[in-house]
């Protein structure tokens, strides 16, 4: 019940959010926006809240169209963990854009914005609450198209229409790949309908199996950013508007995961090892190239972008596990598995919003995206920088915020590959956690240096020393996004049952129960845990807030056979609280033995130059060139000027050397595919000089060929 | 590589043992003139051939100025030549601190294994700064005795500074002196450095570094050798008795020309 209404809300909001924009003045579109937007958000996250946790699950026939089935729209758990990110990102999203599309009023028209903005977040819930094969195209073709008009909003730079039409036309290979394979999954079943296609699963062979993943995994890689089909998203991500920015990297994203757990989790389950294979080698290789891009980008939006490639890649890393455990049967790995991936998509929704809408706000605010022009902003924007703080911490893995619970869960079941079999898999598995490693390390790198020369030091131009803070309708919502990231990382043991619950059909929550034990006396599931195991952990003070916490105990772990009972153990939520006190009670002891010490306050030592002029401070680029140094191998930037300025032909006195960055996905994929399709169009072209003459001897050829063909048949 | 490290095995030692025993090594000191009384019609025309003034007439007696004198030999030549004296421990607590001329104690104990120096050359030709170096190589080595060279005023107890103090290095020996962390000692390098010498005052320097940040020892010599500077370490820690000179044995102040011709 909640859920129809709140669905029928849904669209019936989005669709008077696009109507008053039509109606309502340019200037008064934001507030607009913000109001409708909102409201649209919060019906939408209402009844997927309620799908997700009490398992509720809708089903809406729309209407039966003669040549393809009924077209039907539903909601369940998965649905509804997808559909609730979404609802949330785009609740901060539209608050945020009431502020924030002030910039453009007077530049870019308001209210196209709005209709786009509004039919986007109407196509996202559709695409979610598809429930057979052509509402779903129709639904993702509208999304491709809204998301891709909204990159190209600020329409009179070249560089965004480019990137718009490049991202268009990659999700469309995409989507063509996405037709195939679930026509394929749609002949076998005789019917477009997900369930239907369910059932008939089973009955496919390898052969089919194989074709499918690969269609669907690459077709939605497109989406989700995957290597090697991920050359749109650095460029269409950062020029976009921030909000969209914030949208496309929390959302849509998304849905390219959503689209690979559909087809591979729920309707047609891994049976093949080498697909999990491939998955966990795509997933380290995008996860790679995605941190290193970000490492070297001194774009603060580009920067993030290619940070969303590195955290899909550590997604699909997730999902591949948890297809290689299910194909070798083990399920309750595999849940494991597939909650650390779902785990880190929310943790990567919530930041990369965060973080986009602060790399937005400071956009907005001092002019420019370019960390190299940047820098002191902590001064004159903290609260803007306290959440970005929050948002970097939590990208960067750091304990307690929200990237270290999944991160490390993500590490934890790649540990698990002892329990397989093949040694073959256990390599890429040791490969997989070996790059995930190096991975994590350089986010740590990237994100200081966003931070820091965001955000630190000296203010490195006019316009980052005149930056204000954001009006608090900008603030409240990046607040509520960075408490979030904290929430989320201190209280696993609550997300992890219902990220579980939410992979119900596949993982029947074994994960709970072998993530979260029952520690609680009062949990319904304590009296299956052995006693000695219970004993264990009540001695180390697993049980500890049993009377007054609302859920099961605070202890993330996982046990493997019973020679070996506990695996590994973690529990953030109490390292919170130890971490607290034992920083309370330093800080206690510093201040009471330094309490009689007089302070005097001088100026920094800066080596001792008359004034230190912002020139001269580091800068992003100095930050991250180590990296850019001991990757040159693979980063290769094309040198494009490399020139000597003398006097007398002996004296430099200039030396100019520039060089550019080549994405790796365009060198070594994206160009050779354009050279070829080039090198076809000029073969073609010799057969079309023009000559009447010869179009003539053509048709008549193709007439002479047709006719012996259809004698010979 | 093995011949290196028996070659390095076979030469021993060759550190020195000051300052638990004086260095008697030829060459290790240059050496100081020492002022004499004037015998009746000596003149005392030594005084002329000195030519940074570190030498001066006074109550029938020749006088010098160790914070002039920068070890030319002119006074060590000729038949009314100077005596002079060898030795190296020339470092003194310096009286000129504005603050009441009193004297800077030593650093407490804490300090006594772990010293940290920052140098800074305020204008120096390069000798002071190359007597300085040399405390880190083998012979001197410094770290022995817990002193180290640090990059930054910010990990520094002590500021060596060389050279007269030139305007362009006035502000950064003075923000220098502001990054030290208190307990701090100014230490003085050579005659430059303690008197401006034959630099200073002058258009683009200071009458020596005392005049920019406060001093608190003083060490002689144009340029003192190594055993002298590692001396003033060692008296900034209170591990070594300063020099008398600063109090008057040897040392005058440079009187005006009036006070000259009266004293000669």
């Amino acid at each position: 019940m909640i859920e129809a209404v709140g669905i029928g809300a849904f669209f019936l909001l989005c669709a008077l959010g696009a109507l008053l924009a039509l109606l309502s003045p340019q200037r008064r579109n934001p507030a607009v926006l913000a109001v409708t937007g909102a409201a649209a958000a919060i019906a939408l996250s209402i009844a997927a809240a309620d799908a997700l946790f009490t398992g509720q699950s809708y089903l809406a026939d729309l209407w039966s169209l003669p040549w393809g089935g009924t077209l039907r729209l539903g909601l369940d758990r998965i649905s509804g963990l997808f559909l609730l990110i979404a609802g949330i990102i785009h609740l901060a999203t539209s608050i945020f854009s009431g502020g924030y599309l002030r910039r453009y009023l007077g530049h870019y028209s308001l209210r196209s914005f709005s209709v786009l903005y509004h039919s986007l977040f109407a196509s996202i819930g559709a695409v979610l609450l598809a429930r057979d094969a052509l509402s779903f195209l129709l639904t993702w073709e509208m999304m491709s198209i809204a998301s891709a008009l909204l990159v190209m909003y600020e329409h009179r730079r070249e560089e965004n229409v480019r990137a718009g039409y490049l991202m268009l036309a990659m999700g469309e290979a995409g989507t063509l790949a996405v037709v195939i394979a679930l026509l394929l999954l749609g002949n076998a079943a005789g019917s477009l309908d997900f369930h239907a296609m369910r059932a008939s699963g089973p009955a496919l062979g390898s052969g089919a199996r194989w074709a499918i993943f690969l269609l669907s995994l690459f077709g939605f890689g497109v989406k989700a950013g995957l290597v090697p089909f991920n050359s749109w998203l650095p460029r269409a991500h950062p020029v976009a508007p921030a909000n969209v920015s914030a949208l496309l990297s929390g959302v849509i994203l998304n849905l390219g995961i959503y689209g690979i757990v559909r087809v591979n989790v729920d309707i047609l389950p891994a049976s093949l090892v080498g697909a999990g294979v491939v998955a966990l080698i795509v997933g380290a290789v995008s996860a790679f190239v995605g941190i290193l891009y970000a490492t070297t980008d001194n774009d603060a939006k580009g920067m993030l972008a290619h940070s969303s490639i590195e955290n899909m890649g550590i997604i699909v890393v997730g999902l591949g596990a948890g297809f290689v455990f299910t194909a070798a049967g083990r399920p309750a790995l595999a849940g494991m598995a597939f909650v650390a991936a779902l785990y880190h998509l929310t943790n990567h929704s919530v930041y990369k919003a965060l973080l986009f809408l602060g790399a937005g706000t400071v956009d907005y605010r001092a002019g420019t995206r370019d960390l190299d022009r940047l820098g002191g902003l902590i001064r004159t924007m903290p609260w803007t920088a306290l959440y970005f703080l929050v948002g970097s911490l939590s990208i960067a893995a750091m304990y307690p915020f929200s990237g270290f619970a999944s991160e490390w869960l993500t590490l934890q079941v790649l540990l698990r590959s002892v329990e397989l079999t093949s040694t073959a898999v256990k390599l890429v598995y040791a490969f997989t956690g070996v790059v995930l490693a190096l991975t994590a390390a350089l986010a740590v790198t990237c994100f200081v240096k966003a931070f820091a020369m965001g955000f630190l030091g000296m203010c490195r131009s006019r316009e980052a020393e005149q930056a204000t803070e954001a009006p608090r309708s900008m603030l409240a919502p990046m607040g509520a996004l960075a408490a979030l990231c904290i929430v989320l990382g201190v209280i696993p043991t609550f997300v992890i049952p219902t990220l579980s619950g939410a992979l119900a059909s596949v993982g029947d929550g074994r994960a709970t129960e072998a993530l979260v034990p029952a520690f609680f006396s009062s949990s319904p599931d304590h009296s299956a845990l052995p006693a000695a195991f219970v004993s264990d952990f009540h001695d180390l003070g697993a049980e500890t807030g049993e009377s007054f916490i609302p859920g099961r105990g605070l202890v993330v772990l996982h046990r493997g056979g019973p020679d070996n009972p506990v695996i590994f153990a973690m529990s953030t939520s109490y390292g919170v609280v130890v971490l607290v006190i034992l920083l309370g009670v330093l800080a206690g002891i510093v201040l009471w033995t330094t309490r009689r010490r007089r302070v005097t306050r001088e100026a920094h030592w800066d080596g001792g130059v008359r004034q230190l002029f912002p020139e001269m401070t580091y800068t992003a680029t100095g930050f991250s060139n180590p990296v850019r140094v001991v990757f040159d191998a693979i980063l290769r930037p094309r040198t494009v000027e490399d020139t000597e300025e003398t006097v007398a032909q002996h004296f430099r006195v200039a030396i100019r050397r520039a060089r550019e960055p080549v994405y790796l996905v365009d060198r070594l994929f994206l160009d050779v595919l354009t050279a070829q399709l080039m090198r076809g169009a000029r073969l073609l072209a010799r057969m079309h000089r023009g000559k009447v003459n010869a179009y003539v001897a053509y048709v008549l050829g193709a007439l002479i060929v047709f006719l012996i063909l259809s004698v010979m048949v | 590589m093995t011949q290196w490290v028996l070659s390095g095995l076979a030469a021993r030692v060759r550190t020195t043992r000051y300052p638990a025993r004086q260095d008697q090594s030829p060459g290790v000191s240059p050496g100081f003139p020492v002022g004499r009384a004037l015998a009746d019609g000596d003149r005392g025309a030594v005084v002329e051939r000195c030519p940074t003034g570190a030498l001066t007439r006074r109550d029938r007696r020749i006088w010098v100025d160790p914070r002039r004198c920068v070890h030319c030999y002119r006074c060590a030549r000729g038949d009314d030549a100077l005596e002079w004296q060898q030795g190296y421990e020339w470092a003194a607590v310096a009286t000129s601190r504005p603050a009441g001329e009193e004297r800077t104690p030593p650093l407490s104990s804490a300090f006594a294994r772990s010293l940290h120096v920052r140098v800074v050359d305020a204008g120096d030709c390069g000798a002071c700064l190359h007597e300085v170096k040399q405390l880190a190589n083998p012979y001197y080595n410094a770290h022995r005795l817990g002193f180290f060279f640090t990059p930054t005023p910010r990990h520094a107890d002590i500021l060596i500074v060389v050279g007269p103090g030139t305007d362009q290095m006035r502000t950064a020996l003075e923000k220098a002196y502001t990054a030290l962390p208190t307990p701090r000692r100014v230490i003085a390098v050579g005659a430059c450095a303690l008197s401006g010498s034959v630099f200073g005052p002058s258009f683009a320097c200071s009458d020596g570094v005392r005049s920019i940040i406060p001093v608190d020892i003083e060490v002689p010599g144009g340029p003192p050798p190594p055993f002298a500077i590692l001396h003033a370490l060692l008296v900034a820690t209170g591990r070594a008795q300063p020099a008398g000179w600063a109090a008057g044995t040897q040392w005058a102040a440079r009187p005006g020309p009036a006070a000259e011709e009266s004293g000669a």
